[in-house]
């Protein structure tokens, strides 16, 4: 990804950015080596992009499953390894490990949402990379990756689809 | 482990277990002399707090005399005392709620244990007790920097039991330290406790013989005929409490 | 801007009404709106550093002071006893709880509604939401006997043969609240990332460190942002239910004993609403306080979120009186001797007065105001009403808890509740949570800006005829 060089496209609009992404794929862009950067989040579909894969509701479910384990063991399984005594209810309860499943369920979902994040966008990430402050101020920013040759000619149409700015992409830290 | 004999087939405290250790008190011979109140300070190493605390409600006695009046003035008339101590519940409602396990329900003795030194002070079973018979350590009572009496006080106390700290929850044990020394020495001697051989410190101090301590699943021993003999009642249990304590008021 | 264009339309003057009105109409470039947040975060006066120092005196003392105090003599010094053995502790704890719900509310629950005119304040409310949280840690830990020896209630191997007892209400409301907290704090994580991202590339030194840090390089490709949002959306759902247990698990501390008063089966829902009906106005309060002292905050937070937060506290404290009609008359009714000796007690003992200021502050204050369009818009006014409801709120868990604790069934223990203390404990909690905001204000950018963006992108102006009408697209 890094031996290319990357050209970095900068819109003010929704509009000229979805044309531009088609003008790249006519250009014999693949999809794979485009990438969108945005200060809002703009749904790929406005842009004519496929749609993002993400892990997080999978490692959720995986979190819960764990949560529930866990739950099971403290209620259930805990008290026979550490056996006491208290009156006026069984030895292991139902109603009170309902509680103690559910909270545990929640509490491993949620962490497990929470590192899914953490491990599908690679964060966190200080390495330098292709990044400008414009983003946060609401431009749509394309990153192109290309072969060296037909540099010029992307750089050439995004201009002509009324890119604000375009540069060769340097990598540095945020 | 657990005895399936004692804890029924859910796992509670079977209905049906009497119990092992109960007491008898006769409202009737009590004359609210408070002998067993200052016998259960000395024999258990309770603090006592100063004027101001126990105005407050923050008296650490393990057993306490009720006073009640009915009436108007001038037409007030008194009832019969009430001694009132921990009623040893077969279903204790303090057990379960203790975050820590501090009081807990002894299967040998079939009374209701305080841990002190797992005691971190939620005070929950104090409010979960219907009887409130609890009491908590609100200060070092038994620190002469707050009690100056106590540093002669200490030269009575019993060395079978702890000296508590702040921050701890107490309550009657039915001389548990008794009873333990009785069944160590009948042990050691390989033979059954007898009945009458000990008593509480309460009922060994009345001058009245009201308070009857002993074992109530012998149908021989002395409470379990005073039981057989008169109708008493038990306090509060129709919240299903299983109090191992029974009262008798009133004649026969 | 009817002096410049004297010529505009009845629809265009329409528009220009309705853009006034709706930060959602109302967009200004997304530059314009960072720099503004930034400078709300960046511009401190005098006054700030006043009141910053004010409270930090008075957290050394009512907090630090005071409880060391307590730890080392004791709860002697407290005003609990037998047989109110819970008081003032309990009530912060439920009502810091309480509290920290409405910023779940908002956060997660008008985001579910796909309730717009939330975006400019949940993290004003999430913030609450954890702040509040802490003090309602500090304010269980207080109650303890032995604090020193908590670490007892967790559950973890160790070699003295001993566990938490899951059996106890407390060891549920351990649980609860720590799913809780770790919960709504990356909840309120999640959506500042981008935020944290923009106030990197607006800042310098030591500032633009930190923020580098804490957005973990975050840029805003299609990746990040997909990732995010669908996280966002799995903890919006999934932290409604464990708010809700949360109360309740805290209701159930009371319901589960056996006190007459306490044993009512309504409490769990009826401490729900509860905590919405104190955690809103508190809400209310805060974004009063924001809007009226940091700068640029009236253009992102306008008398509509005043509007639509009035209608929200006024149903719910339509709520909180059906809940607490329903347990009155039950036991007002059928209940036993002890339960009706305790309903007189509460009306005609000697906290009787806080009883009916209950009933005032939290039903005919709010009643008498929250009705009428433009009171509910007037940001001060709001305020008072906020405040009412929480002293409303607070007095409601006293009830609850001393004064209810005094009447048990055994009449010779009965004694009131004077609190020692847990006073200063009390005001110490209040002006460390004020002190937190305080400072959450000057570091993280307070209104997420992003998220404001969007909903501007959805909304826009659409004619049916002659009329002109706001529309909102779905973007999601």
């Amino acid at each position: 990804m890094s031996d290319n060089p990357a050209i970095l496209a900068i819109f003010a609009d929704l509009d000229p950015a979805a044309d531009a992404i088609e003008q790249l794929r006519r250009l014999g862009i693949h999809d794979n080596h485009m990438n969108v950067i945005s200060g809002v989040p703009i749904t790929e579909a406005m842009l004519g992009r496929p749609n993002q894969w993400t892990n997080v509701p999978r490692l959720a479910l995986g979190g819960a499953g764990l949560g529930m384990l866990t739950g099971i063991f403290l209620a259930f399984v805990s008290p026979v390894m550490y056996s006491i005594q208290v009156g006026r209810q069984p030895f292991t309860p139902v109603p009170p490990s309902l509680i103690v499943i559910f909270e545990m369920t929640m509490l491993f979902m949620l962490l497990a949402t929470f590192l899914g994040v953490f491990l599908d966008s690679f964060f966190p990430n200080y390495r330098p990379m292709h990044y400008v402050p414009e983003v946060s101020d609401g431009k749509i920013a394309i990153l192109v990756e290309c072969p060296q040759e037909e540099g010029a000619a992307i750089k050439e149409a995004l201009k002509k689809m009324g890119a604000e700015s375009v540069q060769e992409a340097e990598a540095q830290h945020l | 482990m657990i005895d399936l004999n004692i804890v029924g087939a859910k796992g509670a405290i079977a209905e049906e277990a009497e119990g092992k250790w109960g007491m008898v008190i006769d409202q009737d011979l009590c004359t609210g002399c408070q002998a067993c109140v200052a016998a259960c300070a000395m024999e258990n190493n309770i603090a006592f707090v100063g004027e101001e605390d126990s105005g407050y409600g923050r008296s650490m006695h393990w057993i306490r005399i009720e006073r009640f009046w009915e009436g108007e003035y001038p037409n007030v008339k008194m009832t019969r005392y009430q001694p009132m101590m921990c009623q040893q519940c077969g279903h204790a409602p303090c057990e379960p709620v203790c975050p820590a396990f501090a009081t807990v329900h002894s299967q040998s003795q079939q009374v209701n244990l305080q841990v002190y030194n797992r005691c971190v002070g939620t005070r929950y079973c104090a409010n979960n007790c219907p009887y409130q018979v609890r009491s908590f350590n609100w200060r070092d009572y038994a620190d002469e920097r707050i009690n100056a009496a106590i540093r002669t006080l200490k030269n009575q106390y019993n060395p079978d039991v702890t000296v508590r700290r702040r921050g701890i929850m107490e309550k009657c044990t039915f001389c548990i330290q008794r009873i333990h020394k009785a069944e160590d020495k009948a042990k050691s001697e390989g033979r059954e406790v007898a009945d009458g051989e000990f008593t509480t410190a309460c009922a060994q101090a009345c001058p009245a013989d009201a308070i009857v301590f002993g074992r109530i699943d012998n149908p021989k021993s002395l409470v379990a005929q005073l039981t057989r003999q008169r109708d008493g009642v038990r306090h509060l249990e129709e919240l299903g409490t299983l109090p191992r304590v029974t009262y008798f008021a009133g004649g026969q | 801007m009817s002096d410049t264009q004297p010529h505009l339309t009845h629809a265009q003057e329409h528009e220009a009404k309705l853009r006034e009105e709706h930060l959602m109409l109302d967009p200004l470039p997304r530059g314009r709106m960072n720099e503004m947040v930034m400078e709300s975060m960046r511009a401190t006066t005098w006054k700030f550093w006043l009141v910053f120092a004010i409270l930090s005196v008075i957290v050394a003392w009512g907090l630090f002071y005071s409880w060391g105090k307590m730890i080392l003599e004791g709860l002697g010094i407290a005003g609990v006893n037998r047989p109110s053995y819970w008081g003032i502790f309990l009530v912060n704890t439920v009502f810091w709880i309480g509290i920290s719900h409405a910023g779940t509310f908002i956060s997660a629950i008008l985001r579910v509604f796909k309730a717009e005119y939330r975006r400019p304040f949940t993290r004003a409310a999430e913030l609450m939401t954890t702040f509040g949280l802490v003090q309602a840690g500090f304010s269980i830990f207080m109650h303890m006997g032995r604090v020193w020896l908590s670490y007892w209630l967790f559950p973890y191997p160790n070699q003295r043969g001993l566990w938490p007892n899951f059996h106890s209400p407390l060891s549920w409301d351990l649980l609860a609240i720590t799913t809780y907290l770790l919960a709504s704090t990356m909840y309120l994580f999640l959506p500042l990332i981008p935020d944290l991202a923009m106030a990197r590339d607006r800042s310098t030194g030591w500032h633009k460190t930190l923020y580098k840090i804490l957005a973990l390089g975050f840029r805003g490709t299609e990746g990040e942002w997909a990732h995010l949002r669908n996280a966002m959306n799995i903890f919006a759902w999934a932290i409604i239910p464990v708010m809700f247990s949360v109360h309740t698990i805290v209701s159930w501390d009371f319901a589960a004993a056996t006190r007459p008063g306490w044993s009512s089966t309504i409490f769990g829902p009826y401490f729900v609403v509860g905590a919405l009906h104190s955690g809103m106005g508190a809400v209310v309060m805060v974004l009063a306080v924001v809007r009226g002292t940091m700068k640029h905050m009236k253009y992102f937070i306008r008398p509509e979120h005043f509007e639509a937060i009035g209608k929200l506290m006024l149903i719910i404290s339509m709520t909180w009186v059906y809940f607490f009609f329903n347990d009155y008359i039950v036991q007002w009714y059928g209940g036993d001797k002890w339960t009706q000796q305790l309903l007189h007690f509460h009306e005609a003992g000697p906290m009787g007065w806080m009883w009916f200021g209950m009933l005032f502050f939290n039903m005919i204050l709010p009643w008498a105001v929250l009705w009428n369009r433009k009171w509910r818009s007037t940001p001060w006014l709001l305020f008072v009403t906020g405040l009412g409801i929480n002293v409303g709120m607070w007095f409601e868990r006293y009830i609850i808890i001393p004064v209810s604790l005094t009447i048990n069934r055994m009449p010779f223990t009965w004694r009131m509740y004077q609190p020692g203390v847990e006073i200063p404990l009390g005001i110490g909690t209040l002006a460390f949570f004020i002190l937190l905001y305080m400072a959450a204000s000057k570091l993280i950018p307070l209104v997420p800006v992003w998220e404001v963006q969007e909903g501007q992108m959805a909304h826009s102006f659409k004619t049916y005829g002659r009329e002109t009408v706001v529309t909102v697209s779905e973007l999601e």
